[in-house]
């Protein structure tokens, strides 16, 4: 019995009993505690806590790129598109999960994607150092190709597959991503301009449309619903809208043929470097103000804009060793000063430009700049030459290497002001004209030059005109003939008129870089007193080649300028038709009568015996146009900028082509020649492609040339059967448009009537 | 042996004596729910907490640690059934076998123990890995007891009552000098002040070493916080600065507990649903185990952590209950053992998990994953249904 005892002993007593209730209600307290805790923190922190969370959440969202619209050209051919390619991106962390995946892995991608040692040594550091990394971009943009190739290493049914080396593949996956490819590298690179690697537009059309032209990019990604569940969703990118421009690829090709060929045969001559500082040329349809062909020379490939070679033989900005030995003996500084304002003078608009790129500090010459407080890399504006070139390229004058890209990719056409000389002659006229202030029938004596007030210095003609006419003095191109004008209309009523042409306006083409220029064509209240006689043919103010084109169409088309443009059309990504931009007249600048007057006088200049641009006339065709020889600043009589501006057919003009060459490489620069023969050519070629008959008979000499000419651009023609059918049908179609000129005039005949009084 | 034989004898004839009594067994069915409940309701969790780390680091088998805690769990259930129809009173006499071999398994894991996640806790024995710390808790509650009832008296007396503290003062020590397991060494040493405590009369020495190890941390605490940041003190005690501040040791110690905290904070009454936490997937580590009840926080919402807390709190009274009228001292003392570990580890659980208390890995009981410690927390759970049969005997 006495287990039994020692049980009775050993009972639970009732001080352990109280004891056990005592543990129970402090754990009951802890209990109560903790619990309080609980909704302390849920109710005091909850929604702080709740955002911590929601913020931490990687949502993983992926954008997913979207298609930049096309550029085409009128008759749809692509002059910009955008290509589908992938990145490839590697999964550290996959790709150690085990050690076998790693070479077959690194080998395949050395040589699917052509990855050199040293990009496989980087990848290599990055594996050993990022062991948990889930995302790092091996190689960018490559070609559906090179993926195909790798896949087809993991695909079973592709013959490259093998089993041991697919299954040891792994960590690797791509993103797409879309390039820009321009197919005809160089063609109109002005006009387009090119992107960058994240599709942003950076000249021309790609940035005036940028925003057109540009998607929006879609999403992939989480978000939680209203249940706070994490759901995943696709937004799918829109893609960009296509642009149809009003470029004719194959007048583009055809004007840049001859551009570059010019250069060909200029190149070196005077002094080493390009045919001329700038070429350029526009054509356009003067009844519309569509930019048909709009290119320059030099010009760079829209593929590679970054290309070294294509600086060779322009006029840059190289480095200036002189300048630099001076800075370092820190002396004469107030020379380099002047010499600086000198060449502001000569370029201003691109001045401007350096000294915004220059403008930034750059990390190389903060080593300097205890030595000296203004640190800039000396330079001087001079041709760019190999050994010059080789210098440029060096790391520390990157900036200076910059520069002049952005010299080569601006579009001289749009962005560059320069003096227009004679062909502003037509202007004058029709100035004198339409303000009533000559009759049109005036003779004035051309001694060979004319006192101007404010000149110490007669202004001298290009020769001794004699008694001229007004048809005489643009034929003749006699500044004489203009100054009397132009003195006869008084400086407000050819100022008010230089508005209405558009001088020192912004035509507002649809193209990135029109400078303004107000500040470059004195007003009325401005002018001294010779400015109304240098204006007169034009000298002394400046104007872009867009300007001066648009203006010129006014007074060849009947008076209605048009606002030049270069896009004809929006269209989706699907094709649908978004915007047509029709052709805008914006204002009426001269009557009609006044326009045929121009026509008639323009003419001259290419047909009359003392005609300066005879030689600008393509076999066939009658033209009228304009030369222009202007003395660029300073009046050294050493720099001359000529152009020619000239239109087709000659008595009822629709199209206009403008070529300006800015400095030829010449020892005599002032010959219009240099323009006119460019011209010449690209309408040789041109006209019969845009349609035009020949309205003259040809000679057998010139059947000889024609034929010749033809074969050397590639044509095969019978020119005999064509040239007869052509005089057939330019008969009918003079018929057909003089007949429209007679029932326009009435009510603008009225209107001039009114102005005439009015101006009285 | 001869003992444990006549113990069993003496049962088989009681049983004969009171036949009719033996359909009278006490069986306790609210605990018994509780405890199915709450393994129940930990395999769900395990599951939801631990299926996208599983996904992520056992080869896309989201239910890996589900499975190696459900055949836990079914191992412990078999063990709880076992120990349940196991007669305690044996129990005595095995006392300090179990006791011996739980410490020896504690020493073993100094040179032979397997090192998971940076802590070397496990023993491996027969390809079967086992946490020897676990095993020493019952060990420890089923020597002090029998200690208890063999001192009598003499446990009243200073040096008895040293020696049934130094009962889990021992494999305490161990548990800390060995495998740095901080909160199983404060576990295994709860249990022995708790069965001293309600097996010796008088509050005095309770409440004054109460008072003295809550001034030895605040004043510990006080020379961490004022200590020179650079110091070696501050490295080894960043714990407690992450403490008093976890947000600005975030990237830390702080980590996990402000984890826990959002999660907490996150869930508001009803929480996000079961299933929908965001902070399992990657922001708590190891979502399974010590912060699972953040994580139950946040799924379930206050509403939720207070019912499994109350669950808790159920399942402390029946055994309180158990303990109250058990048949002799000794199942009293071994329920109170069980009934000391279950609410001290579940208190500190929560209390880490709210940042009430420096962060120490401590599982919450029957719930968190763990093989070894639910195996023989239903071993405890199943001697104190074995005592809870003899009630009324």
């Amino acid at each position: 019995m006495k287990p039994r005892k020692t049980k009775n002993a050993q009972k639970f007593t009732i001080g352990m009993k109280k004891k056990l209730v005592v543990l129970f209600v402090l754990v009951l307290l802890a209990f109560i505690g903790l619990g309080l805790r609980l909704i302390n923190i849920t109710t005091k922190n909850g929604e702080e806590y709740e955002k911590k969370v929601l913020s931490q959440q990687r949502y993983e969202s992926i954008t997913i790129p979207f298609r930049r619209g096309d550029i085409l050209d009128r008759n749809g051919t692509v002059l910009a598109r955008s290509e589908k390619v992938y990145n490839v991106i590697l999964d550290t962390k996959l790709l150690l999960r085990d050690p076998d995946f790693l070479e077959p892995t690194l080998s395949a991608l050395q040589s699917c994607f052509g990855l050199d040692a040293t990009r496989m040594g980087e990848i290599r550091t990055y594996i050993s150092n990022n062991p948990t990394s889930h995302y790092y971009v091996v190689d960018n943009k490559r070609e559906y190709a090179d993926v195909k190739k790798f896949q087809d290493l993991t695909d079973k049914e592709s013959e490259t597959y093998n089993k041991d080396i697919a299954e040891n593949i792994q960590g690797i996956f791509f993103t797409e991503d879309y390039k820009r490819i321009y197919p005809n590298n160089t063609l109109a690179c002005d006009a387009i301009g090119f992107t960058t690697s994240d599709n942003i537009g950076l000249n021309g059309l790609e940035k005036q449309y940028n925003s057109v032209l540009s998607g929006t990019f879609g999403r992939e990604y989480g978000y939680l619903d209203e249940d706070l569940n994490l759901e995943r969703t696709t937004i799918p990118a829109v893609d960009g809208n296509n642009i149809v421009t009003t470029i004719d690829g194959k007048l583009q090709t055809i004007v840049e043929k001859y551009l570059a060929e010019f250069n060909e045969e200029n190149k070196d001559k005077a002094h080493t470097g390009n045919g001329a500082v700038d070429v350029g040329c526009i054509m356009m349809d003067v009844h519309s103000g569509e930019i048909l062909a709009m290119a320059s020379y030099p010009n760079y490939d829209l593929n590679n804009p970054k290309d070294p070679s294509k600086l060779l033989g322009m006029k840059g900005r190289v480095i200036d060793h002189e300048k630099k030995e001076e800075d370092e003996k820190e002396a004469e500084k107030k020379e380099a000063e002047e010499k600086e304002a000198e060449a502001a003078e000569n370029e201003e608009d691109d001045d401007s430009e350096y000294a915004d790129v220059t403008g930034g500090a750059d990390e190389e010459e903060e080593k300097e700049e205890e030595e000296k407080e203004k640190e800039k890399i000396p330079t001087v504006p001079d041709y760019i030459t190999q050994e010059k070139l080789d210098e440029l390229s060096k790391p520390e004058n990157y900036e200076v290497l910059l520069e002049n890209y952005n010299a080569l990719w601006k579009n001289f056409c749009v962005s560059d002001t320069y003096e227009p000389g004679s062909v502003s002659k037509p202007f004058t006229v029709a100035i004198g004209l339409e303000t009533g202030s000559i009759t049109g029938d005036e003779v004035y004596q051309c001694g060979g030059s004319m006192e101007v007030p404010g000149w110490k210095k007669p202004v001298k003609c290009h020769g001794v005109h004699g008694a001229v006419t007004i048809d005489k003095g643009i034929e003749a191109s006699c500044n004489v003939c203009m100054m009397n004008v132009a003195r006869a209309t008084g400086k407000e009523k050819f100022s008010k008129f230089q508005k209405i042409f558009g001088f020192g306006l912004k035509t507002n083409i649809d193209l990135d870089g029109e400078p303004i220029a107000t500040h470059l064509v004195h007003s009325a209240d401005k002018m001294d007193g010779s400015d109304i006689y240098t204006y007169s043919f034009g000298q002394s103010y400046n104007c872009t080649m867009i300007e001066m084109i648009a203006g010129f169409a006014s007074l060849i088309n009947g008076g209605k300028y048009y606002e030049p443009h270069m896009v004809k059309k929006i269209v989706s990504s699907s094709g649908a038709t978004i915007k047509n931009i029709e052709p805008r007249v914006l204002r009426q600048t001269i009557s009609e009568d006044t326009s045929k007057r121009i026509i008639q006088c323009c003419n001259r200049v290419v047909t009359g015996k003392d005609g300066t641009g005879g030689s600008a006339k393509p076999i066939g065709y009658t033209i009228g146009g304009k030369t222009g020889t202007a003395e660029t600043s300073p009046r050294d009589k050493r720099d001359y900028v000529v152009s020619f501006m000239g239109y087709a057919p000659a008595d009822n003009p629709r199209y206009l082509i403008y070529v300006v060459v800015n400095r030829a490489n010449a020892v005599d620069q002032a010959d219009a020649k240099f323009a006119t023969r460019i011209v010449n050519k690209v309408l040789q070629e041109a006209l019969p492609y845009l349609g035009l008959e020949m309205t003259e008979e040809l000679s057998e000499e010139d059947q000889v040339k024609y034929q010749e000419f033809m074969e050397q651009n590639g044509y095969v023609q019978k020119v005999t059967e064509e040239s007869a059918e052509g005089e057939e049908n330019a008969e009918n179609a003079d018929g057909e448009n003089t007949s429209e000129d007679e029932q326009k005039p009435e009510g603008e005949q009225k209107t001039e009537e009114e102005k005439k009084e009015t101006d009285e | 042996m001869e003992r444990v034989a006549g113990i069993l004898r003496r049962q088989s004839i009681r049983r004969q004596i009171m036949g009719k009594q033996k359909e009278e067994t006490y069986v306790d069915y609210s605990m018994i729910f509780i405890i199915l409940f709450l393994l129940a309701f930990g395999l769900v969790m395990i599951y939801s907490t631990s299926s996208y780390g599983a996904y992520m680091t056992q080869q896309g088998d989201s239910a890996y640690f589900f499975k190696h805690q459900f055949v836990s769990v079914l191992i412990g259930i078999t063990a709880m059934l076992f120990m349940s129809y196991f007669p305690y009173n044996i129990l005595k006499q095995l006392s300090f076998p179990i006791y011996a071999v739980s410490v020896v398994l504690l020493i073993m894991v100094g040179p032979f123990g397997k090192r998971l996640n940076g802590a070397k806790r496990w023993l491996r024995i027969f390809g079967v890995s086992i946490q020897p710390a676990e095993i020493a808790k019952i060990a420890v509650i089923i020597l002090t007891a029998t200690l208890i009832i063999k001192l009598k008296k003499q446990l009243m007396t200073q040096k008895g009552f040293c020696v049934a503290l130094g009962v889990a003062a021992l494999p305490s020590f161990l548990i800390y000098a060995v495998t740095h397991d901080l909160s199983s060494a404060i576990i295994t040493m709860g249990i022995g002040v708790v069965m001293l405590f309600i097996s010796t009369p008088g509050y005095k020495r309770y409440v004054l070493a109460a008072f003295s190890v809550i001034a030895f941390a605040a004043v510990i605490v006080l020379i961490v916080k004022n200590a020179d940041p650079s110091s070696k003190m501050n490295y080894r005690f960043e714990r407690i600065l992450a403490w008093l501040d976890p947000t600005a040791h975030a990237s830390g110690r702080g980590f996990q507990t402000l984890q826990a905290l959002y999660a907490i904070g996150s869930g508001g009454f009803f929480g996000k649903g079961l299933g929908e936490s965001m902070q399992k997937l990657g922001f708590i580590p190891e979502p399974q185990n010590d912060m699972i009840f953040s994580i139950i926080c946040e799924e379930l919402g206050l509403f939720g952590a207070i019912a499994v807390m109350l669950m808790f709190l159920i399942l402390i009274w029946r055994l309180m209950i158990i303990a109250n009228n058990s048949p002799d001292m000794f199942g009293a003392l071994l329920v109170i053992g069980v009934m000391g570990h279950i609410a001290i580890q579940v208190i500190l659980n929560i209390a880490v998990a709210t940042n009430t208390i420096p962060n120490t890995g401590i599982t919450l009981p029957f719930i968190s994953y763990g093989g070894t410690a639910v195996i023989f927390q239903l071993a405890e759970i199943g001697i104190a249904l074995n005592v809870g049969r003899n009630i009324g005997r």
